[in-house]
């Protein structure tokens, strides 16, 4: 399964109004071309910081929180992990789209290929993590971690392969700000 | 209620949510930060990830602000560069001011060039003057949410906090 596939069927399993941070780069190109939404978070710099931003979320709101997050991106910002685990945000849904490497770069590899992301969250305090290898049962994996309790991690290995890239957002960071603000508050 | 005039000023300009690294010289803002609710606090692991969460809170429709060592603007640059300068997004900052010629010399290189930096992005500051907590809190929502930008107000040793 590529990473653009992954994306599309998560955003297919999710309500309308939970809210989603898509992390900078490509996962955020393909939640756009995938399903846009006025209450997804298009991020376009700042790695590291998706599960940062959906916990600020989560301890703001009451709906589901969440956060499409890539391998190397977590690993960049790999504190954020504790923070949310420390906080235990029930609301907060954490997927890594893991490809094992910085694909928008080049494709080289990441720690991630010998790190047990899953087992880190759960160690840091998420109260469910598990990690999903095989494409045919990324559909069920995707319906546990979302039935799972709170704040649930998932780490989906999805092919390195980028067949189809996805063109960029064509809307201003003032204008994925502005929307969001303006969806979670009607809501 | 919070022992903190600063947290207390902040919170009647209409800020709900902070998020920060503590620092010495915020001790008593930190201490009053731990008696608001816990969904109004973020204990952060680094200033990045502060600035990053209060981008989350304000998604969510409350006003966040952030509390740090100057130290910690360096690890924000990347957040306030990339998220509130380029999503035009307000964030009061308070900062200490480490780095004066008495302080340890740990904090001289970065101390010295806190000004120039903010200055380098465009980050609107000024400093903490003893008796004016009320009129900074305000300067530092109405400043930021003016500029869709962070906001800074240093705080030097001693200052009310």
């Amino acid at each position: 399964m590529t990473r653009a596939e992954a994306v599309a069927l998560a955003l297919s399993l999710l309500a309308d109004e939970d809210i989603v941070v898509a992390a900078d780069g490509a996962i955020s190109r393909e939640a756009y071309r995938a399903a846009d939404r006025a209450r997804t978070f298009y991020m376009l710099g700042s790695m590291g910081q998706v599960a940062s931003i959906a916990l600020g979320l989560a301890m703001t709101r009451l709906e589901r929180v969440v956060a499409l997050d890539g391998d190397g991106n977590l690993l960049m910002g790999f504190g954020g992990l504790a923070l949310v685990g420390g906080v235990k945000p029930a609301n907060l849904y954490h997927l890594v789209l893991d490809n094992g490497c910085y694909a928008t770069t080049g494709g080289q590899p990441a720690v991630s290929r010998k790190v047990d992301l899953a087992a880190a969250a759960v160690g840091a305090g998420y109260a469910w993590g598990r990690r999903s290898f095989s494409d045919d049962h990324a559909r069920s994996a995707l319906g546990s971690w979302l039935a799972a309790p709170g704040p649930a991690f998932l780490d989906l290995v999805v092919s390195a392969e980028d067949p189809d890239p996805a063109p960029r957002i064509p809307m201003t960071p003032e204008e994925i700000a502005a929307r969001v603000r303006g969806a979670v508050a009607r809501w | 209620m919070t022992g903190s005039l600063r947290l207390a000023a902040l919170r009647e300009a209409g800020v709900e949510f902070v998020a920060g690294v503590p620092c010495s010289y915020l001790k008593a803002f930190f201490a009053g930060c731990e008696k608001l609710p816990a969904s109004a606090f973020l204990p952060a692991v680094r200033e990045d990830h502060a600035v990053a969460a209060c981008v989350g809170a304000w998604l969510g429709g409350r006003r966040a602000a952030a509390a740090m060592q100057n130290s910690g603007l360096g690890y924000c640059l990347e957040v306030l560069t990339s998220l509130h300068l380029l999503y035009r997004i307000p964030l009061p900052l308070l900062v200490s001011d480490r780095g004066a010629p008495a302080d340890f010399e740990e904090h001289r290189i970065l101390g010295q060039r806190t000004r120039g930096l903010l200055d380098l992005f465009g980050i609107p500051w000024r400093e903490a003057k003893p008796g004016k907590h009320v009129a900074e809190a305000r300067w530092l929502v109405e400043t930021s949410d003016a500029a869709g930008s962070p906001a800074v107000l240093l705080v030097g040793k001693g200052a009310d906090v």
